[in-house]
């Protein structure tokens, strides 16, 4: 237990950089930092009390049908999908790609350790995911029903309990892809399939279930009935989704009885147990899918190089950009964060609407047909957002990494530097347009006005929030990390640049919404991508002299 | 062709003196050994001269521009091997270096030829194609050395560049250095190998605690020190005294 203690508390402080950011906060230029983290953080509140304000909404529609319960499995519900999705990336990248493992495993360490350690290491890193989103559920059934003390003091079982089961889940899940797909030369490819098969396996599962659940619901004859004898009938249909879940829901939301007590029983013991049960699974897997994964296969001249390929020239815009793209497609977490973003998105956004059947296409239909202008501005913000989230413009100087001394010390312009990074990430957004165009073709909703106008308007707008990440990295490069998933997924200039690219997208969104009906489709449309135009070149000007600035001054 | 006219670097807030107001001339032709004790300021002089540091003060020229004002220009003329060669993993040798070769705008006849050449010499021909990660330490440093090698830098600056090298590839690399300096181009390296900067520099500076503390060839290196015999006395004696 203590090697456990010990190799927690020092993934912990690599993971956090506890003792960089103690070493840091005495520096001037970190404390800016500090204070632009709080302003960006701060950035977010609107949206976030606009969330919280829907919820509190939608406690009201369940509490009218007598359902109250129901609000808070869809709470614990969503926190443990999110943990779970989330968990899988996390998982792979901590247990398989981190470097620490290089010094761990010549330890003699057993790998139910290494594991235990690194799972509660990412427990606390899934918190911060879980809370900002379980809490506003708890407290808004808590207040709005004027719950008891026990409600208050039972809640802190679910919100500390509700990582374990879909972490460990998600653990058990990759640590036998992992051992499965340790295949020799093809392993890169093998897992990121294997990751995408899964997510979408898991997603149609999750609403195969939901949609034959629902419909269960409403064909039943005396529905009525039985909403108002049981108050928790909708949860214990619903929660069938995912049982812990429903544990966890039916803990809180009957704590005054036998039965609330019950389900916290079941509840932690079952959060224990699979716990357990993947640490036992990892003492026989483990190192099974890793050792393949250290062995970074020695240079044997297998890869075949022509005449030709001595005499490919491009232009310094061009070569930065390929580079960049290769560097991207070759890393797998790179890619799955990338790539895998704007495949999923799009790809997510139309399958309820496919899974609820005919009746929901039927309304959506009509909807549309009411303005056929809506899927060209929603695909085209759609594109825009996934434009910051693919995360290629704020990761693109933290990802050079230990590397960036190259981009430092050869002469590359700082216009160059730009042309090609955001070629990299119109590259990751092209794919993202291709795969919404065809997600909206599928539903058939597709006309050759949305395809053009999702790509022109898509494009544009992507070039403007590719400019503004970089701006965001390259103010504050991530440049001293060991795996290539802290430079991407746990870097705070993701959070900073989706805040102010949601800040931006929200200005013109709204004034999208004040133009609509009051000129012609096609004047706004022009407003839109002058306003990107602008905003793009705006952006470049400023990024040019940062560009400059820091390449001269970071050390 | 390199000029340092007294720059000056501290870290932990003006607490530590790295680097303290240094001047050194470096004339076009000269291998240049640059030696210290761990810690003395070596790295430290070499990432403000190739443009990975700001000095507090002072001016660094190469061939007469100044790095931190014309960095575009300036860089143009050198190219720099760090002691650790960190390059991409995930790109391939062949990528890597026609990436270097398309920022520094070298014709494709031009690159085609130098890579060959220096890919020989280096025995690296045979792995170019896989990927870099793939490669041991010391391949890696070679691919460094071969890339800035390719656009034949008039000022070559390489930082321990025989760390990690076997012992053929280091007898080539000295070769390269002597033949450069023939061409009348400049070579700028560190290294603690005393007996490489013995018998291979025209001129030797000796940093200690980020001052120069003795600069010459060796003959005036000699006529200063007690002990006469080799470079290791000298250093030894020099950097005991500080």
């Amino acid at each position: 237990m203590n090697r456990i203690l010990s190799l927690v508390k020092i993934d912990l402080n690599t993971t956090f950089g506890l003792s960089a950011i103690q070493y840091k906060f005495r520096s001037k230029q970190d404390r800016w930092q500090t204070i632009i983290l709080i302003i960006a953080i701060l950035s977010l509140l609107p949206s976030y009390y606009m969330i919280v304000y829907g919820l509190s909404e939608m406690y009201e529609a369940y509490f009218n049908i007598g359902q109250k319960s129901m609000f808070l499995l869809t709470g614990v519900l969503i926190t443990q999908l999110i943990v779970f999705f989330f968990g899988i990336l996390y998982v792979m990248s901590k247990y398989y790609f981190s470097n620490d493992l290089n010094v761990l495993v010549p330890l003699p360490i057993r790998s139910r350790e290494i594991v235990g350690a690194k799972f509660i290491s990412l427990m606390v890193n899934e918190y911060l995911t879980s809370l900002p989103i379980i809490l506003p559920f708890i407290v808004i059934y808590g207040v709005k029903g004027n719950e008891g003390i026990l409600y208050w003091v039972y809640s802190i079982i679910p919100i500390l309990f509700i990582p374990v089961i879909p972490l460990a889940l998600s653990s058990v899940i990759v640590m036998l892809l992992m051992k499965y797909t340790n295949i020799k030369g093809k392993k890169d490819l093998l897992r990121i399939v294997g990751y995408f098969l899964l997510i979408i396996i898991a997603l149609t599962v999750q609403f195969e279930i939901q949609s034959v659940i629902q419909n269960s619901i409403m064909s039943e004859e005396d529905l009525f009935l039985q909403l108002i004898t049981d108050s928790n009938l909708f949860v214990r249909k619903l929660g069938m989704i995912f049982p812990p879940s429903m544990w966890g829901a039916l803990s809180l939301s009957n704590y005054f009885n036998v039965t609330g007590f019950l389900h916290s029983l079941l509840f932690i013991g079952v959060s224990i147990g699979i716990f357990l049960i993947m640490l036992y699974l990892s003492e026989k897997v483990f190192f099974d899918g890793l050792i393949g994964n250290l062995e970074v296969g020695t240079s044997n001249g297998s890869g075949k190089v022509k005449s030709t390929d001595f005499r490919k020239k491009l232009p310094v815009f061009l070569a930065i950009g390929l580079k960049e793209i290769k560097v991207l497609i070759r890393t797998p977490v790179y890619l799955l964060n990338s790539i895998g973003v704007v495949v999923l998105v799009p790809i997510l956004f139309v399958m309820p609407t496919y899974m609820g059947g005919d009746h929901f296409m039927k309304q959506l239909n009509m909807i549309i047909s009411g303005n056929p202008n809506l899927i060209s501005l929603i695909g085209s913000g759609m594109i825009i957002l996934l434009g910051i989230m693919n995360c290629v413009g704020c990761t693109t100087f933290s990802r050079e990494g230990r590397n960036f001394w190259i981009q430092r010390t050869i002469p590359i312009r700082a216009k160059d530097q730009i042309f090609g990074r955001v070629l990299s990430s119109l590259f990751v957004q092209l794919i993202g347009i291709s795969v919404l165009l065809g997600s909206i073709a599928y539903m058939g909703m597709i006309t050759i006005d949305s395809i053009f106008w999702i790509s022109i308007l898509g494009l544009l707008g992507s070039i403007a929030m590719a400019e503004l990440g970089m701006l965001v990295d390259i103010f504050r490069p991530l440049l001293d990390w060991d795996n290539p998933q802290k430079a991407m997924k746990q870097n705070l200039n993701v959070l900073i640049a989706m805040s102010v690219g949601a800040l931006y997208l929200l200005g013109v969104g709204f004034l999208v919404y004040k133009l609509l009906g009051k000129m012609n489709m096609l004047f706004i449309y022009c407003i839109i991508g002058g306003i990107f135009i602008i905003s793009s070149f705006g952006f470049y000007i400023l990024l040019r002299r940062m560009i400059e600035r820091q390449f001269l001054i970071l050390e | 062709m390199l000029k340092l006219q007294n720059i000056s670097k501290t870290y932990s807030k003006g607490k530590v003196k790295a680097v303290d107001d240094i001047s050194l001339h470096i004339n076009p032709g000269e291998i240049f050994g640059f030696l210290g004790p761990n810690g003395a300021g070596k790295t430290t002089t070499i990432n403000m001269m190739v443009g990975l540091l700001k000095p507090d003060s002072g001016n660094i020229y190469i061939d007469g521009i100044d790095i931190w004002q014309n960095p575009v220009q300036a860089k143009k003329q050198i190219s720099f091997v760090p002691d650790t060669p960190e390059i991409y993993d995930k790109l391939k040798g062949i990528e890597y270096l026609n990436f270097i070769a398309d920022v520094y705008d070298i014709p494709k006849d031009v690159r085609q030829e130098r890579m060959e050449k220096y890919l020989g010499i280096f025995n690296l021909k045979n792995v170019v194609g896989d990927i870099i990660g793939s490669y041991s330490h010391g391949m890696k440093q070679k691919l460094s050395l071969i890339s800035a090698l390719i656009h034949e830098p008039k000022l070559f600056i390489l930082d321990e560049p025989m760390v990690g090298l076997d012992p053929k590839s280091s007898f080539q690399l000295k070769e390269i250095m002597r033949q450069r300096c023939d061409e009348e181009k400049t070579v700028f390296f560190s290294t603690h190998v005393l007996e490489v900067a013995e018998k291979l520099c025209d001129r030797i500076a000796i940093i200690n605690k980020g001052k120069i503390i003795a600069l010459g060839t060796m003959e005036e290196l000699r006529s200063h020190a007690v002990e006469k015999e080799s470079l290791e006395n000298i250093f030894l004696e020099l950097t005991e005294n500080e």
